[in-house]
């Protein structure tokens, strides 16, 4: 057990010192979208005491469940998602549900309906997405980990942003009941912290087949090859400076440690943006279609007819990203539009596939930036929603192909965390760690300035 | 002059304990909203698992349809927003049926026999029930992921009258296999139609869909009534126009219920959250097992080996509990099939029918078995009883509960067939009524049927009236 | 992305488009399409589409009830009610 477990174990004994702490941090990042740690308590087990947060599209029973909507500011989850009862189960305690782009889409928490979260090392800052709020809580040490779902680097992109380890399990390893479809084929459960080891933890109480997800996998014993063969893109091209140095060293760190880097080249991920893009709206459009004002969420005050009802509830409902997707979405399906997108995107995804394939015959593992850059401002003209979208190259691979990928801590740059990641073959998540645990043996990447876990002792 | 061509879209509830994605209870008539749950009610986070015994009806039925069967059957989502539907979209099966090309053949009312192609056969979830009430529509889920058979025949139907034999025909089969109850009144089974008409050997026309069919009767009336309109429409120099008309049950005829321009784009694709499911061969031998003898085939085998007439044939083979009783009381009643089977056939139409109305009972509940109403039947062939006794008995069977041969002993119903039995019955008539005796001596025939009615009388009916006959001869000289 | 083709879909999706949606979601819209034909220039010739990331043994599940005890609880979240039915305007 590492330092940070042992700390946080202690929290239901020291709340008032932890609220001392942790409120005024939380006014200025905002990572939550409902905070109650007053709440929790010790439980028993292997994760006995430690509180841990929840993004706001995971269903814990009676805390809201809004998913960055308006559509579902007023939702009480009715039930609890398998892999949050599986901790809660292990003693862990959730103390709040946090911000996310709306229904997860988007890359800098600036799409939720409730406010943007800002980043813990620059408020200035984006703290990333979707799974903003998760990675600023774990960076601002409000809580030991956080829940995130990663469709197409939700969970590994703002880890990026935000200095803190980001887990994206292998597809079906983590069950999905009870996390919010937005690309149900694409995305998965994943976990934000600052220890790798915690990381690790969490990841193997959560995992494994679920009789509520028929998609759910028991993950295949792995083979325990130590990892040797790392590869790495041959002519990486379009990188913010910064997060170009940072890669460099990286890539220097792990020659010193004794990896074989073999460059490779994948002339796919050219295509990985388009057709990320084109399945996951696809599936959006059918994902998000339940929303309608009639069971639960937003009503009209006034509706003429059923028609008019579901209407002007998705009108008022939606945000303007959200309503682009499922626009996009619906397009790609369309009769007459389907082959040429929709299926076009399914079979490049296997093209896809099938080169990851060759690359992991040859290497163990393949290092990539986890993003271009290092978080951008908030307000950023450069970023644009689609520049963000581009920027998804180095994610979106591995929710394509299912793969496991590991978001870890690799420098700071001018006072800004640079996250790089390693992605593996399915099942191997023992090889994200392994690597990832000796790279933070040599290179040690600091805390946010101003967070501290002073508070427990 | 023009010909008729109609396609059915037949749907049947399956008989399945709970629903097909999810543990809810499949059952009509509950409280609203009683038997759902974050699945059937299109929660975020959730997601459809799908029921083994669903998909398994849903493969047991293509075989007996001779489909071919899916040896990786996929589902789809089918798009569009309708408030009885929860997650607006509906989980089925688009790409990968579970089965596809097969063939039925049913018998038309003249008793020949028709064959039907079949498109496919798949499995999807039913919608939720919308009740409209003034200026409000009240929505119950309940029913909302029930599981649901479609059947998609070819359009080789020719007539209104075709098309209601054939959705006997196939409620019979759906019974035979016990996987639904196919019951349309009670909305067990619905039925959409596709109907066309053209000129002899010209093919297909413009195809129209009627819905809103809820009885056969329906079904059979909507046809001719689609086939005189689009006749009108034709004879008057117009096109048909291909669109959806719903059949008004009040006015009898069909109105537009929308227009293929307005129509909708349904985006189907592979449903991510279902991995495909690949029949091993276990699955398989379950579903050779589950296969049975189809009523058509079991009609025209029992007419061709017991000697049926095509009306009791229809009726033994109706139900396939009614066609099982009946072959296995003619075979344990033995001699000859023929006599045997057209026995126990008149049986069962005829009395045990009376009876059964009688005491409000179907066959299966009834107190008679296959093996006591061929006892009752062994009992006439071999004397020992005559038909008004066996009527007796019968009902007796039916009161008590009880063998007919132990209730003929206990009742002492045997009949009394030998000349020490009767002829001093015959004796004693004969001094009661010396009078009469004399009469028929003197001549008049007539006053003999008394006597005969006289042993009768003295012996409850027990008497057999041939030895009676000859007895009275004898002692009359 | 034309105007009519815009609308069509919208409508397709449930959701209204002002003037103002029009242009700015129009221009959101095409500018992905865009970028998705791009797809064009990987020849996928002979390829299977991809459904399902990971796919392993078959998943059914047996068929007995399990009720979920949560019909209540879901009955109370919807937005109007009268008894157990949950309520919509009527189509007139």
């Amino acid at each position: 057990m590492d330092t940070l477990e042992t700390r946080w174990k202690q929290f239901s004994a020291k709340k008032t010192a932890y609220l001392a702490y942790a409120k005024p941090l939380e006014q200025k990042v905002h990572s939550f979208l409902s905070f109650r740690p007053e709440a929790a308590t010790a439980g028993a087990g292997p994760l006995a005491g430690l509180p841990f947060a929840v993004k706001d599209n995971i269903a814990v029973k009676d805390f809201p469940l809004t998913c960055g909507s308006k559509m579902l500011e007023s939702l009480n989850s009715p039930y609890t998602a398998t892999g949050v009862a599986r901790l809660e189960a292990a003693g862990a305690t959730v103390i709040g549900k946090t911000n996310l782009d709306e229904f997860g889409m988007g890359s800098s928490n600036e799409q939720s309906a409730f406010g943007a979260t800002h980043n813990p090392w620059d408020v200035s800052r984006v703290a990333g997405g979707s799974s903003g709020g998760s990675a600023a809580a774990v960076a601002a040490g409000l809580v030991p980990f956080a829940l995130g779902t990663d469709t197409g680097g939700s969970v590994r992109q703002p880890a990026s942003f935000c200095g803190v380890y980001g887990l994206k399990p292998t597809y079906g390893t983590v069950s999905r009941y009870g996390m919010t479809a937005y690309a149900s084929s694409l995305e998965v459960m994943g976990i934000a912290s600052k220890s790798l080891e915690l990381t690790r933890k969490v990841y193997d109480l959560m995992k494994g087949r679920d009789e509520h997800d028929q998609t759910s996998l028991d993950p295949e014993p792995g083979n325990t090859r130590q990892v040797k063969t790392i590869a790495v893109l041959d002519g990486l091209t379009d990188l913010e400076p910064a997060v170009e140095k940072a890669y460099q060293a990286t890539l220097k760190t792990l020659r010193d440690l004794g990896y074989t880097l073999l460059p490779v080249h994948l002339g796919t991920l050219d295509y990985a943006v388009a057709a990320y893009y084109t399945i996951a709206t696809a599936e959006a459009s059918a994902n998000l279609a339940r929303f309608n004002g009639i069971r639960y969420g937003l009503r009209p005050v006034y509706a003429e007819n059923p028609e008019d009802l579901i209407r002007k509830s998705r009108t008022a409902g939606f945000g303007d990203e959200v309503k682009t997707r499922i626009m996009l979405g619906t397009y790609v399906l369309r009769s007459g539009f389907q082959d040429q997108y929709y299926t076009k995107a399914q079979k490049v995804r296997t093209a896809i596939r099938n080169e990851l394939q060759t690359v992991f015959d040859r290497a163990d593992l393949l290092l990539t930036p986890t993003f271009p850059t290092r978080a951008f401002a908030h307000g950023d003209k450069s970023m644009t929603p689609y520049q963000q979208k581009l920027a998804d190259k180095f994610t979106v691979t591995a929710n394509l192909t299912g793969v496991p990928a590991l978001s870890f801590p690799a420098a700071v740059e001018d006072g800004l965390p640079v996250g790089m990641q390693f992605t593996a073959p399915a099942f191997e998540e023992a090889r994200l760690f392994e690597a990832a645990a000796r790279f933070a043996t040599v290179v040690g990447v600091p805390d946010c300035p101003g967070t501290s876990l002073d508070w427990s002792k | 002059m023009y010909q008729t061509h109609v396609g059915l879209e037949i749907h049947i509830h399956l008989n399945t304990e709970s629903k097909v994605f999810c543990g809810c209870k499949a059952h009509f008539g509950d409280e609203p909203n009683t038997n759902v749950c974050p699945v059937c009610m299109g929660y975020p986070g959730v997601l459809p698992v799908l029921n083994e015994h669903a998909l398994e009806l849903a493969y047991i039925v293509s075989r007996a349809l001779n489909c071919e069967l899916s040896k990786r059957t996929l589902f789809d989502r089918k798009n569009y927003f309708y408030p009885d539907m929860p997650k607006n979209y509906q989980i089925t099966q688009f790409h990968e049926p579970v089965g596809q090309h097969g063939t039925i053949e049913f018998a038309l009312p003249d008793g020949s026999v028709k064959k039907v192609r079949i498109h496919d056969v798949h499995l999807e979830e039913d919608a939720g029930k919308m009740i409209h009430a003034g200026d409000m529509t009240l929505l119950d889920y309940n029913r909302a992921g029930y599981s649901l058979l479609e059947v998609v025949t070819e359009p080789d139907l020719n007539s209104g009258e075709e098309a209601e034999a054939f959705l006997h025909a196939f409620q019979r089969v759906v019974r035979y296999l016990g996987v639904s109850d196919g019951n349309m009144e009670e909305g067990s089974m619905k039925c959409d139609t596709n109907v066309s008409i053209n000129t002899v050997g010209a093919g297909l026309g413009t195809k129209v869909e009627i819905k809103n069919l809820n009885s056969s009767r329906f079904v059979k009336k909507s046809i001719e009534y689609e086939t005189r309109r689009q006749a009108t429409v034709l004879e008057g120099g117009n096109k048909v126009s291909q669109e959806t008309r719903l059949w008004n049950e009040n006015r009898d005829v069909t109105e537009t219920m929308r227009t293929k321009e307005g129509g909708l784009d349904y985006r189907y694709f592979p449903e991510p959250d279902l991995p495909p499911f690949v029949p091993d061969a276990a699955f398989l031998k379950r579903i050779e097992v589950a296969q049975v003898e189809l009523p058509l085939a079991r009609k025209l085998r029992l007419a061709r080996e017991f000697g049926l007439t095509r009306e009791q044939a229809d009726f033994v083979t109706d139900h396939r509990f009614t066609a099982e009783f009946f072959e296995r009381a003619a075979q344990l009643t033995g001699g000859v099939p023929h006599a045997a089977g057209v026995a126990i056939a008149n049986w069962l139409m005829g009395d045990v029918q009376k009876e059964l109305n009688h005491f409000s009972l179907t066959l299966e509940a009834s107190p008679l078995t296959a093996d006591r109403l061929a006892q009752l039947q062994k009992l006439l062939d071999s004397g020992r009883i005559h038909s008004k006794i066996a009527k007796t008995l019968l009902v007796a069977v039916f009161e008590e509960d009880k063998e007919p041969e132990a209730l003929l002993k206990e009742k002492g119903l045997e009949a009394l067939t030998t000349e020490d039995q009767l002829a001093p019955i015959v004796e004693g008539v004969f001094a009661a009524h010396p009078a009469v005796v004399e009469a028929v001596k003197a001549g008049d025939a007539r006053q003999k049927g008394f006597l005969v009615g006289q042993v009768m009388k003295a012996t409850g009916g027990r008497a057999a009236p041939d030895l009676v006959n000859a007895l009275l001869a004898k002692r009359l000289g | 992305m034309d105007i009519q083709e815009l609308e069509t879909t919208a409508a397709l999706a449930q959701i209204e488009l002002g003037q103002g949606d029009l242009q700015k979601l129009g221009d959101a819209v095409s500018q992905m399409l865009d970028n998705f034909r791009k797809m064009n220039e990987l020849d996928t010739t002979g390829l299977e589409p991809t459904t399902h990331a990971l796919v392993k043994d078959n998943r059914v599940r047996p068929d007995s009830v399990e009720p979920s005890h949560l019909a209540d609880a879901l009955v109370e979240r919807s937005p109007e009610l009268e008894d157990r039915f949950l309520v919509i305007p009527n189509v007139l």
